[in-house]
């Protein structure tokens, strides 16, 4: 009668509904919801107890329940540095992707039951559990899975098992193996036991009155930072932590026979008196944070905390006692270790195993090198400021006695440094900081810090020193800064890597290099961009195309305002690089800026010796020499300026445009000395006297003196570096040193600018010309995403730099092992910056949130299922969000001879453009607008157009 | 009489289709229109010989001043620079030598259909509307695209294009697109985030902290940049082009153009014009006031008492509307002379003869520079020379004007329209 009463109910409503609404109603189908994670705690109330074999119990002992605390370790920091990461490993999302629990998720995704510290915990397999966790949906596996209960695989465990190059460096073991640690996790119940609900008696003074137990999360809010010296995660992986876990083990029962306890241990009030927080002292009960599971937390010795966990109450220790804190003795230990099970107990040794320090531990890090990049000279030319890279510092050198004389500390990756036209203030740019520092020269302090665009670059103000300019080179920007206020007024559109600038000798205009090349299309060679700015309006008045050139970098103006002077290579991308035999691959040289717009290149190579890696340019006062640096093979060139204007006057304007830019035999007529320097030369500054020239020595630790006149290296200001080089440090040098190349052309820095990309599509193998392009990957983090190359046939980085190395760029004997050791550890720790579109701890924007719903669907617009291996999160899954493996996604191209691509990670993603193994997509949204039409790559033309972009502002986060 | 959607559809592309076809033939005459009468009061206390000032001189280019195209579907001024936006090519007119630089696809324009431009005053960079292509940035002679496979974009038939702050707004036939040029993010406003009934975007313009996009059957919709949130102006006649009650509202929610300036919000739309002055609404009819059409195709405010309106049959300019005054410059298909009638309260003042006037009646762009005006017209852009420009009424001013551009205008100059 009564179902009778329903559906005829249903019936009279269902005239009410639209026709689509209504079939799911009649199906009796609710809307899904999304599930949030809720956390051991809520698992364990039902898989716990001997009938279910004592599951949480097993895992609080597991390794998995101390995966966060495990972060704390001096080993965490140091694969941080091997994985690029230049965080707090407790911070990093790509390390708590796989140390924690849901760190992808936000806020909202999280139950108040859920901690993240409690490592990895039963929804880190299974998925969040807010839909699946009621016991009548859990007791039907299929209802289950609907809901989003995951059964995982020995894949799954890969995900994060999986051998990470960084882990096994530091730890010195072989990976898990994931088979045998299934069994070792396994969660197996024990035959003909039925399931039943764990219980647990009621602690004996739960009614007292007073303070409530808070648990040890509460606590962990403020004791578990670096600063606190990790007490939470100390405590974590200590004893007392587990101490209501091995209750149920089978260690305790003779243990607890000999005290003449018998039964299920877990409840027994007499073991969990020293087992747990709650049973220990009274309490009048404990708050919803609070868990039997945590075992013997930091309130069973500092007394119920509820009334005293305030950090304001905390803080005062005349608040702290009388709301509940309690002082500890050694009669507070002694109440449960004093002859416990007839172990000795020696309260001194003890109390030091668990001491909780309140500061943050000493790292003991590797020798803190220089690595100046650029130099800048006061205008009154009695003080040099250099831009230390590696130390986050400028170095002060007095230019009279060339010696340093002050560090002022700066911000992280210090590139560039300029003072203002009257000498107060010096303008650092700081990349890793995305900031500029300002500096009071008279101080000698950083007095302001500016917010900048991403990884500023180049710094330089205007003759008035109003405005300061400043090159965003991983956003393609200039951010103009109004020198007064410190606020940036506008930002204007640069090329692509805007790197450095210079001021036109009547101060009206700014000319300005980048160091990548603009899009081209699909196999044609480079266009690069100089990018002139009239600096009256201070807006972009021309844009000057440097064909076939990238890489430009360093940037001179000659005095009489004629033309500007800019170092550039010219890569030969488009063919084999076996082809280097020849005199190809790469060349380089010096591109002449005319003032009406015109260009000229002439290269400083010469036949058998290369120029490689020019990278700055100075010119002297009187407008006769150009000094140009040669990063990777440690000289400075001299240019005879007359020498090579009155050449390029002379030829035709089919040589000037055809012949002198491939012309080896050109540098001969121009460049009239190399004078050698320390190790990697990068920025360097001629004094207002035209008299001495200073080079930042950057691999060196120091400047290179040159006397002008003489055109000798006379001096070497030491700006305080380690003697030593360690092995990462060699691995540097070998790096951005050219003499591993054939006729010295290029070094790794050449393709690998300061470890990223050149945006260049290359042609590596000799098996045809054009035949397999593939682009340029960035080497920011790269260790953890083996294998290597895009058909990811390379397993390490050793293999990858090796002996294929020599055979298919270098074209000269390969590295020797102790070079490729080094060389391998200096590229694990190029550093990945910060993700630029969510900074650490930031929530997603609207925009981002719907992304991520878009990224973590399973179904389309229209309801049909997504099969697995068609969704993002299968192939391209948090922290790294690769799977490592090579996958078919449909963008094979006719020279291309396989189709299966390594799966690319995309942390920073929007840093490295263009896209796709061949670099054929610009954008991000042409990797499914143009590359995906038959949903090869993810099911995605169902999707909408804002869908698509909020997508991209997801994907940019990651 | 209801129009259909599909028919007003077919008048809405009439618009630019006419703009290419217009030098061959007269555009269409709407079953709407209806000659200016004349039957209207004067108001009392604005004397007939108040005056508004009548742009008398003007000059003409077109493909033979080096024009890349005659149909010119954008104008705007900056500083001594005229962009221009035609069916073939971007151009950009010096207006101190009369110099053309034009840009075609050869040259690197993204597509060849301009019909949008406005210019970020910060940066220096002209941001281009693509019929059928998209954006374009045009920066130190670069051009960057963005289309609606390479952007986020998300249409790429580009009605209108607008600066606000640091972003850049596109009106096209598919919903509005705000692009950040700072943080690179994409936001797309259709049917699902903004009030619009249909989502095919006229044009965009932005104005003291608000956006204001005319959409095609959804009236004019404003967007509070500091609260991000829309408020719609609609026609509180539905979609009737007969105005039921006069002054309740938006004529039609058939817009084309919305120009806030002060505190006035004009609006065009294909079947009248009206004004806002956040309080009150007053329409705009051809037959009542003296504009040239109410087929409308984009309109400009220079102050909150004069707009001009660009419609298929002439230029309509409210010149003093205190006064109820217009202006409406026109040119005889057979003379090839222009004119100039003044109105008020649909009332013939005058009629001033003029050797040209606009470069021809049918007119889908329009920019106010100073006290010159630059008309984008199916037969070439003109220039209106307002020297001795003045706002408001004056007495018998418009013939001191006219002697005033006379006097003023040196011998030769390529703005004079005339040898001396």
């Amino acid at each position: 009668m009564r179902f009778k009463a329903a559906l005829l109910l249903r019936f009279l409503a269902a005239l009410a509904l639209p026709l689509p609404l209504l079939a799911g109603w009649l199906r009796g189908e609710e809307k899904e919801r999304h599930p949030v994670f809720v956390g051991a705690r809520v698992c364990a109330s039902c898989h716990d107890g001997k009938a279910m074999g004592r599951q949480a119990t097993c895992w609080c002992q597991s390794k998995h329940a101390k995966a966060y605390a495990s972060l704390a370790a001096p080993e965490a920091g140091k694969i941080a540095v091997w994985s690029g990461i230049p965080q707090e490993p407790q911070e990093a999302a790509v390390c708590l992707g796989c140390h924690a629990t849901g760190a992808e998720a936000e806020d909202w995704e999280k139950d108040d039951t859920f901690f993240l510290k409690d490592g990895v915990q039963c929804e880190k397999c299974h998925g969040a559990g807010s839909e699946y966790a009621d016991e009548r949906i859990m007791k039907d596996r299929d209802a289950a899975v609907r809901k989003g209960l995951e059964i995982p695989t020995l894949d799954d465990c890969l995900k994060c098992h999986k051998e990470k190059g960084s882990h096994t460096a530091v730890l010195k073991r072989p990976p898990v193996d994931v088979a045998a640690g299934m069994n070792l996790i396994a969660h197996r119940r024990p035959a003909g036991e039925r399931a039943a609900r764990p219980t647990l008696p009621e602690p004996p003074a739960a009614n007292h009155p007073g303070s409530k137990y808070t648990g040890v999360m509460a606590c962990a809010e403020c004791h578990g930072a670096p600063a606190m010296g990790y007490q939470f995660s100390k405590w974590c992986v200590s004893k007392h932590a587990e101490a209501f876990a091995v209750l149920g083990t089978p260690a305790a029962v003779p243990i607890a026979a000999t005290m003449g306890v018998q039964g299920d241990l877990q409840a027994s009030i007499a073991c969990l008196k020293c087992h747990t927080t709650a049973y220990h002292q009274p309490a009048s009960g404990g708050l919803g944070s609070y868990s039997v599971y945590e075992g013997v937390g930091c309130e069973a010795c500092h007394g119920a905390g509820s009334d005293y966990a305030r950090e304001a109450v905390m803080k005062n220790r005349t608040r702290a006692a009388p709301a509940g804190l309690k002082k500890i003795d050694r009669e507070t230990c002694l109440a449960c270790h004093q002859d416990a099970h007839g172990k000795p107990f020696d309260h001194p040794t003890a109390l030091k195993a668990i001491a909780h320090p309140t500061q943050a531990p000493e790292v003991v890090e590797g020798p803190r090198y220089k690595t100046p990049l650029n130099v800048a000279i006061r205008p009154d030319g009695k003080e040099l400021y250099v831009a230390c890279e590696a130390a986050n510092s400028v170095i002060v050198v007095d230019a009279a006695a060339r010696r340093q004389v002050a560090e002022i500390p700066v911000g992280g990756q210090p590139a560039d440094v300029t003072f203002s036209p009257d000498g107060r203030r010096a303008y650092v740019s700081n990349r890793l900081d995305d900031s500029v520092s300002v500096i009071d020269v008279r101080a000698r302090r950083v007095t302001a810090t500016i917010h900048a665009g991403d990884e500023p670059h180049g710094v330089l103000t205007d003759r008035a020193g109003k405005t300061l300019y400043v090159l965003n080179t991983s956003d393609e920007s200039i951010s103009v800064v109004d020198a007064a206020s410190l606020k940036e007024v506008k930002r204007l559109a640069a090329g692509r890597g805007p790197w450095s600038l210079a001021l036109s000798p009547d101060g009206s205009r700014l000319c300005v290099t980048n160091q990548l090349s603009r899009f081209v299309k699909f196999r044609m060679p480079s266009m690069s961009e100089v990018t002139m700015v009239d600096v009256k309006s201070a807006t972009v008045d021309h844009r000057i195309v440097v064909p076939g050139a990238n890489l430009i970098q360093g940037v001179a103006w000659h005095p009489s305002g004629q033309y500007a002077i800019v170092t550039l290579l010219r890569t030969k991308n488009l063919v084999p690089m076996t082809r280097l035999l020849q005199g190809w691959t790469i060349t380089n040289g010096l591109g002449i800026i005319w003032a009406d717009g015109r260009v000229d290149q002439v290269l400083l190579d010469e036949p058998g010796q290369c120029f490689p890696d020019p990278t700055d340019v100075a010119v002297t006062p009187d407008g006769r020499l150009a000094l140009v640096t040669s990063s990777s093979s440690d000289r400075v060139a001299v240019v005879d300026l007359p020498r090579l204007i009155g050449m390029l006057r002379q030829a035709s304007q089919e040589e000037r445009e055809t012949v002198f830019p491939h012309h080896l035999g050109k540098a001969a007529e121009f460049v009239i000395k190399h004078i050698a320097t320390r190790t990697s030369p990068r920025g360097l500054a001629i004094d207002p006297a035209g008299k001495t020239a200073y080079v930042a020595s950057a691999l060196d630790d120091s400047l290179t003196v040159i006397d002008v006149r003489t055109l000798e290296a006379v001096g070497r200001v030491d700006l305080g570096g380690p003697a030593a080089i360690t092995k990462a440090r060699f691995g540097e040098r070998i790096f951005h040193s050219a003499k591993n190349t054939f006729h010295r052309q290029f070094s790794c820095h050449s393709c690998h600018p300061d470890g990223h990309i050149d945006g260049l599509t290359y042609d590596t193998m000799p098996d045809g010309i054009g035949v397999g392009p593939v682009d340029n990957r960035t080497l920011r983090g790269i260790l953890d995403t083996a294998p290597f190359k895009w058909e990811g046939t390379n397993p390490s980085l050793q293999r990858q730099c090796g002996a294929r190395l020599a055979v298919f760029f270098t074209r000269v004997q390969p590295f020797t092992p102790e070079e490729i050791t080094a060389l391998e550890e200096y590229i694990c720790m190029i550093p990945r910056p910060p993700n630029r579109y969510r900074p650490v701890g930031a929530k997603l924007t609207e925009a981002q949130r719907r992304g991520k719903a878009i990224f973590e669907r399973t179904r389309t617009n229209d309801g049909r299922v997504i099969p697995k291996e068609k969704r993002c999160m299968t192939c391209h899954f948090p922290p790294l969000y690769t799977d490592r493996l090579r996958h078919d996604v449909g963008t094979r191209m006719r020279l291309d001879e396989v189709g299966n691509f390594d799966t690319p990670h995309l942390n920073n993603i929007y840093d490295s453009a263009p896209y796709l193994h061949n670099g054929i997509a610009d954008t991000l949204e042409e990797i499914w607008t143009r590359y995906n039409l038959e949903d090869k790559h993810g099911v995605t033309n169902d999707m909408t157009k804002d869908q698509l972009n909020e997508l991209i502002e997801y994907l940019k986060t990651l | 009489m209801k129009v259909r959607l599909p028919q007003l559809r077919i008048l809405v592309l009439g618009g630019l289709v006419a703009a290419g076809m217009a030098c061959q033939q007269a555009p269409p005459r709407l079953k709407t229109e209806g000659a200016p009468p004349s039957a209207a009061a004067v108001p009392a206390a604005v004397p007939a010989d108040q005056l508004p000032y009548v742009y008398t001189r003007w000059k003409h280019f077109t493909v033979r001043e080096g024009l890349p195209n005659d149909h010119i579907f954008a104008v705007k001024a900056d500083g001594p620079r005229v962009w221009v936006g035609t069916e073939d090519g971007l151009a950009c007119l010096d207006k101190r030598t009369g110099a053309i630089r034009a840009w075609k696809e050869k040259d690197g324009l993204p597509w060849r259909v301009v019909t949008a431009i406005d210019v970020d005053k910060r940066t220096g960079d002209v941001w281009l509307g693509l019929f059928g292509g998209g954006l374009a940035r045009f920066s130190g002679g670069r051009f960057d695209h963005f289309n609606q496979l390479n952007s986020g974009l998300v249409n790429d038939v580009v009605y209108g294009v607008a600066i606000e702050h640091d972003n850049v707004w596109a009106a096209t036939t598919a919903g509005a697109s705000r692009y950040n040029v700072v943080t690179g993010q994409w936001t797309v406003f259709t049917e699902k985030n903004a009030p619009m009934e249909e989502i095919w975007n006229y044009s965009v313009s932005y104005d003291n902290g608000k956006v204001y996009l005319g959409v095609w059957g959804s009236g004019c919709l404003e967007f509070d940049v500091a609260t991000e949130r829309w408020k719609p102006y609609l026609d509180p006649d539905g979609e009737m082009e007969i105005d039921l009650y006069r002054d309740d509202g938006i004529i039609h929610v058939i817009v084309t153009g919305a120009s806030h300036v002060d505190d006035a919000l004009w609006i065009s739309t294909y079947f009248g014009s009206c004004r806002y002055d956040g309080r009150h609404w007053r329409g705009f009819y051809a037959q009542e006031t003296g504009l040239p059409s109410d087929f409308t195709n984009n309109v400009k405010g220079r102050s909150s008492r004069e707009g001009w309106f660009a419609t298929d049959k002439g230029l309509g300019v409210v010149a003093d509307f205190p006064s109820d005054t217009v202006v409406s410059y026109t040119r005889d298909p057979q003379t090839l002379r222009g004119k100039a009638t003044l109105y008020r309260s649909g009332k013939i003042l005058k009629v001033v003869d003029m050797e040209r006037s606009v470069p021809h009646n049918f007119i889908i762009s329009l920019d106010i520079d100073g006290n010159d005006a630059w008309i984008g017209t199916a037969r070439g852009l003109g220039w209106a020379i307002g020297t001795g420009y003045y706002p408001g009424l004056r007495k018998g001013a418009d013939r001191r004007a006219g002697r005033a551009a006379e006097a003023a205008a040196p011998a030769g100059d390529p703005a004079s329209g005339k040898r001396r």
